[in-house]
């Protein structure tokens, strides 16, 4: 008896006991379901914010300076001749307490210059980013982040009107639309020369942000970078450098390998479920070939050898739980689609992980069907038959 | 040509220590190829243990039994079901038809364990099934056929292989009686065609129908007689 044949009496036999194949089922599809869906999720939000970073900085590389006297003014306009840089941008910051009528916070004052907004091209909420004149003028014209504007209890209607930082009155410019990057908790933008008046000590910047011509030149120009910079702060032999050079690809690495522990860790617990289904499959089994003792023995009695009794019993065992996969993969693509539009993220069937979840499914027939099938091929012919 | 079965001096015991039980107690017997032997005996006498050995579905605790010259005691587990499927035909009291399995189907089954290819062995299967007048039942589950039908469908099974014996245990023995005279009829046909049959009854009537009648009694052969009764 080949192995179609088993095939096809394990179908006939999950057709003809339906509802018990269907609840038999019912664990390994809701394992599948959640691990296509959790999985979807991990990707699906991460590659989202990878989209975001792609977007903006692909070109950009940072310099960061170790300690806050590591990188100068000077340092910058010397990184400006290199070849292959469009634009280079300086930054400050220093702490300050910011009041508004309603409220008041510690809060991070960044100076940026006049490129800045180039570069990073920061999403406005209400009003506008630092504009040319207030560069020119080094006037005291403030951005405030979006949860700095919630801190200080502002909204729109702060626009045009002053807060003070530190001992300084401001006029808010502008609100940032940030609600979900990264680190601009109570964050204040004002122009560079503006903040070295007030919140930080000339010539030391905090930052260096550099614009390359292309993506390719990245890594050249971070090499060139590195070299001008060390021998500039006379950085040779074992001495560390005092400054940090990042681009988008280390964040984007850092964002990927944030994506596969969550995949990870949310197909885990999935596997989990699938597990045990598993169990659930091999509980069932075992019933089954308790009740169908009899018609074991009366295939043995005709020539069915051990191995076909085996063959028939795991078969039926794959067939539960890759069918189980099946339809798992159906609904969890549902779920993952629908999720994707909640969230929205690109919504893309990942062949790799349909043919992961099957192949697993598969494995745990494999794993939990073999100790029902190895019962039911070792029950002796004669007491199988006698039995009732 | 060897004998179809040979048994000397057999025993077959259950149970350990003090509580043994002596099935079979040192047997000799010996059938022919084409005869015709029924098995009588009361209850608890040892019939189905020895039907048990002759179907090569166990193997004795003492003694020698040779199924179509093979000594069983000889044999691993895949030869002893190559034995059953390919010497040895079964027809059972309660049919034991295969459950959710249409007559067609059972019948091809044996065909199917020894390799044969499906779409041959529901040729064969449906030719067997026509001999016996069944083949207007075929795509017919077990539920759906009479006790005498189902018997029928059994009995094709037990012959789409062609064995060289057919291993009966109480075969009318859920039948009424005209169902029953009909599997007899049938069974003394088929010995008349050349195959061994080998029946188990309580039935005298039906054992006068053999050729030769063996009475067991607490696990020993008590009376062997040839011709007819
Ligand atoms: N698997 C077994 N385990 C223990 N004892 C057994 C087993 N099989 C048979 N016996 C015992 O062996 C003896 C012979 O049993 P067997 O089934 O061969 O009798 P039988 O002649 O077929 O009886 P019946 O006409 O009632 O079917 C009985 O005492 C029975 O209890
Ligand atoms: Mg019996």
């Amino acid at each position: 008896m080949n192995l179609r044949i088993a095939a096809r009496l394990a179908i006939a036999r999950i057709i003809a006991t339906k509802t018990r194949s269907g609840l038999t089922m019912l664990g390994i599809i809701i394992g599948v379901m959640s691990l296509i869906a959790l999985v979807s999720v991990a990707q699906g939000a991460t590659s989202g914010i990878q989209d975001q970073f792609k977007g903006l900085g692909a070109r950009n590389l940072t310099i960061s300076g170790n300690t806050t006297e590591s990188l100068t003014i000077e340092d910058a306009s010397e990184i400006a001749k290199l070849p292959g840089i469009d634009v280079v941008s300086e930054q400050v910051s220093g702490n300050a307490t910011a009041s508004s009528e309603n409220a008041s916070t510690r809060i991070r004052v960044i100076g940026v210059d006049v490129d800045y907004e180039t570069i990073v091209e920061p999403d406005i909420f209400a009003g506008t980013f630092l504009a040319n004149t207030d560069f020119a003028q080094d006037s005291r014209t403030i951005v405030l982040s979006s949860a700095l504007a919630t801190s200080l209890k502002v909204d729109a209607s702060i626009i045009n009107e002053t807060i003070s930082v530190g001992s300084t009155e401001f006029t808010v410019i502008g609100i940032l639309d940030d609600a979900n990057g990264f680190g601009n908790q109570g964050t204040a933008y004002v122009p560079l020369q503006t903040a070295f008046r007030y919140f930080a000590v000339p010539p030391y910047l905090n930052t260096i942000t550099v614009q390359t011509t292309s993506e390719e030149l990245v890594p050249l120009v971070t090499t060139n970078l590195s070299r001008l910079l060390s021998s500039r702060h006379n950085i040779t032999g074992d001495r560390d450098a005092d400054f940090t050079i990042t681009d988008a690809s280390q964040l984007l690495d850092a964002i990927g390998t944030v994506q596969q522990f969550l995949s990870l860790l949310l197909g885990g617990i999935a596997s989990i479920s699938l597990v045990v289904g598993g169990i659930g499959i091999m509980n069932i089994m075992l019933v089954s070939v308790r009740e169908r003792t009899r018609e074991i023995g009366i295939r043995r009695a005709i020539g069915a050898q051990q191995s076909q009794i085996l063959t028939q019993f795991l078969i039926e065992a794959i067939v539960l739980s890759l069918l189980g996969g099946i339809i798992g993969v159906i609904i969890g693509e549902i779920v993952a689609y629908f999720l994707a539009t909640l969230g929205q993220w690109n919504f893309a069937l990942s062949p790799t992980m349909i043919l992961a979840s099957l192949g697993f499914s598969m494995l745990v027939g494999v794993l939990f069907g073999v100790w029902p099938a190895r019962t039911a091929a070792r029950l002796k012919p004669v007491e199988a038959l006698r039995f009732e | 040509m060897a004998a179809v079965v040979e048994m000397s001096k057999v025993s077959k015991t259950f149970g350990d220590g003090t509580s043994i039980i002596r099935a079979l107690d040192g047997v000799d017997l010996k059938i022919e190829k084409g005869e015709f032997v029924a098995i009588v005996g009361p209850s608890g006498s040892g019939k189905s243990t020895m039907m048990n050995l002759i179907g090569c579905l166990d193997r004795p605790s003492n003694g020698v039994v040779k199924i179509a010259g093979e000594d069983l005691s000889m044999l691993n587990d895949k030869k002893l079901t190559e034995l059953r499927n390919y010497a040895i035909g079964f027809i059972f009291q309660s049919f034991f038809l295969l459950p959710k399995t249409t007559a067609l189907e059972n019948v091809a089954t044996p065909l199917l364990y020894r390799g044969v290819h499906s779409k041959e062995a529901k040729k064969k299967a449906l030719s067997m099934l026509k001999k016996l007048g069944m083949s207007d039942r075929a795509t017919h589950g077990p539920t759906e056929l009479s006790g005498g039908q189902q018997q029928r469908v059994a009995i094709a099974r037990a012959l789409v292989t062609e064995p060289s014996l057919i291993l009966a245990d109480e075969p009318t023995g859920a039948l009424d009686s005209a169902t029953g005279k009909q599997v007899m009829d049938l069974l003394t046909e088929l010995n008349q065609e050349g195959i061994t049959i080998v029946l188990i009854t309580h039935d005298l009537d039906v054992a006068k129908r053999a050729k030769r009648r063996i009475s067991l009694k607490d696990g020993k052969i008590i009376s062997d007689t040839k011709g007819a009764a």
